[in-house]
């Protein structure tokens, strides 16, 4: 690498230390971006200017967002405030099972006096004494989400809008005998990212909606919210389905009157969606777009977790896919080259 | 007065530079029978660089990943030989060349060097694969002219494909 090449990138890995705390929302305006280029690409087939296509897109998700808001967000909010009424007796309700259960295993079996912690109230010390006890720590939360509710789509709409130019620019710079193969790989991961991202929305999106479905049939409380949480939480690999199905557990556990035979009734609902979402949903949503291997995904997802908390397991799939992608990339082409340096005539028609 | 508006409105609206993509792809004999949906769609998926005079575009033997098309400028292929580098064609505006690369990640059989200042349309063969996997109809097309290209190049040089090895006298610079 030339030494003149360094300077670039010392000052873009400067700025990106400095910009740190813009990353995150920049890193979900480029999955938006993904998620709507394919409709800004069908505009740009009809000679449309990008900036009205944008434009269009923009107020038409924002349309979209309000309907959906004034026709679902009333029946979600009537169940968040419910829940959220209710959280002190469930808390009360949990704390009161576990500390009877954990009694009579310390009865049965005095050895685990030593091992437990002797005070109670557990739930109630978790779930409620998490709230912000400082207003001002609340305001810094909502400042937050206000931030990146207005940062992430003007980070996106100028993505979208300025895309092609920032491209051309960065083309016309590369040295040409480097933009055959470079562009080529960035081309590739470009595609293998955004049929991932498009995927992986539409696959949340569809278990949400059959989560949603099948605890509103089962006559589960919050069928809404537990729906929407299933959707969000399947970005999560392995572990959001089961946090989905064990949240919804709790809340039939919680219920009068469903007992262990509705808990029952939600784990086979969840199994079957898990099941209908290897086997049908995400061959036709992600596709072939990933091969991670098991071992992998779930180490990716360890490691983002060390690394950025719930975020870091969201973008952990991502990230390791387009790193094993590039090293797929990098063998492959390496294999092609020497494959054809053992037939050295082989494409000798190749233009 | 309000339709003139409309028509303004709609002129501003519109991309010039995609809109002339379109119909400069479909002058080039590759591209030829495209209709017009798909000849837009197909613009969409190509990028464009700016090339100096005397740049090399690539080198012969590189595996071969995109098709060029000339915009402007021109772009000089030649091949090496035993007794030197033999121009085989200079192409102009509306020629493509780098074909080959949409069917697999051959090596090139020539090098291609600038020689006019040019501006080059680069399609990807992973964009172009994207695109056929959705619209079959530009594989059957794009494939067809590719088929017109080889043919001809096969009367030209027969031995070229049925006997694999060094090029025919015939095409060697006399």
């Amino acid at each position: 690498m030339k030494a003149s090449w360094l300077v670039p990138i010392a000052g873009v890995a400067a700025l990106v230390w400095l910009a740190r705390g813009l990353v995150l929302p920049v890193f979900l305006a480029m999955a938006f971006a993904y998620l709507l280029s394919p409709v800004v690409a069908w505009a740009d087939a009809l000679a449309l200017r990008r900036s009205v296509a944008v434009g269009v897109l923009f107020a038409v998700i924002i349309a979209v967002l309000l309907a959906a808001g004034l026709l679902l967000g009333p029946r979600m909010l009537t169940e968040a405030s419910a829940l959220v009424d209710r959280l002190p007796a469930l808390a009360r309700q949990i704390d009161t099972g576990l500390e009877g259960a954990l009694r009579e295993l310390v009865e049965a079996a005095p050895v685990f006096r030593r091992v437990l912690p002797a005070d109670g109230g557990w739930a109630h010390r978790w779930v409620l004494d998490r709230a912000p006890g400082d207003p001002s720590d609340l305001f810094e939360h909502a400042g937050h989400l206000f931030l990146l509710a207005i940062l992430v789509p003007f980070f996106a709409f100028f993505l979208l809008r300025d895309l092609p130019r920032i491209v051309t620019a960065a083309m016309d710079r590369l040295p040409p005998q480097h933009v055959e193969t470079s562009v080529a790989v960035w081309r590739e991961l470009n595609g293998v990212i955004g049929r991932y991202i498009r995927g992986l929305v539409l696959d949340g999106l569809v278990v949400g909606v059959l989560a949603a479905l099948g605890l509103w049939a089962l006559r589960v409380p919050y069928p809404l919210l537990l729906g929407a949480f299933a959707g969000v939480a399947n970005v999560v690999p392995f572990i959001g389905p089961l946090l989905s199905a064990a949240a919804a557990g709790l809340v039939v556990l919680l219920t009068p009157g469903q007992g262990l035979a509705g808990v029952a009734r939600v784990a086979v609902l969840f199994l079957a969606i898990k099941v209908l979402d290897d086997t049908i949903i995400q061959p036709f949503t992600i596709g072939r777009s990933v091969h991670l291997h098991p071992a992998l995904l779930l180490g990716s997802v360890v490691v983002g977790n060390h690394a950025l908390g719930v975020l870091g397991m969201i973008v952990a799939v991502p990230v390791a896919t387009v790193l094993q992608e590039t090293v797929r990339l990098l063998l492959e082409h390496r294999r092609v080259l020497a494959r054809r340096s053992v037939r050295p005539d082989a494409g000798r028609l190749g233009g | 007065m309000p339709d003139r508006r409309l028509s303004r409105w709609l002129a501003w609206a519109r991309d010039h530079e995609q809109a002339r993509r379109a119909p400069f792809l479909a002058r080039s004999p590759l591209f030829a029978g495209l209709p017009r949906r798909l000849l837009g769609r197909l613009a969409t998926r190509f990028l464009e660089k700016a090339y100096s005079a005397g740049e090399v575009v690539f080198h012969e033997g590189d595996p071969g990943r995109a098709l060029f098309v000339v915009v402007e400028g021109t772009v000089e292929i030649t091949q090496a030989t035993p007794r030197g580098e033999y121009l085989v064609r200079t192409l102009g505006a509306g020629d493509a060349f780098g074909e080959l690369a949409l069917i697999d990640e051959s090596r090139r059989s020539g090098s291609a060097r600038v020689g006019a200042p040019a501006r080059l349309l680069i399609l990807y063969k992973t964009d172009f694969d994207a695109l056929i996997d959705g619209e079959a109809r530009i594989a059957v097309v794009v494939m067809r002219n590719l088929s017109r290209v080889l043919a001809t190049y096969a009367r030209r040089n027969p031995v070229a494909l049925t006997e694999p090895g060094p090029r025919p006298e015939a095409d060697e610079p006399p």
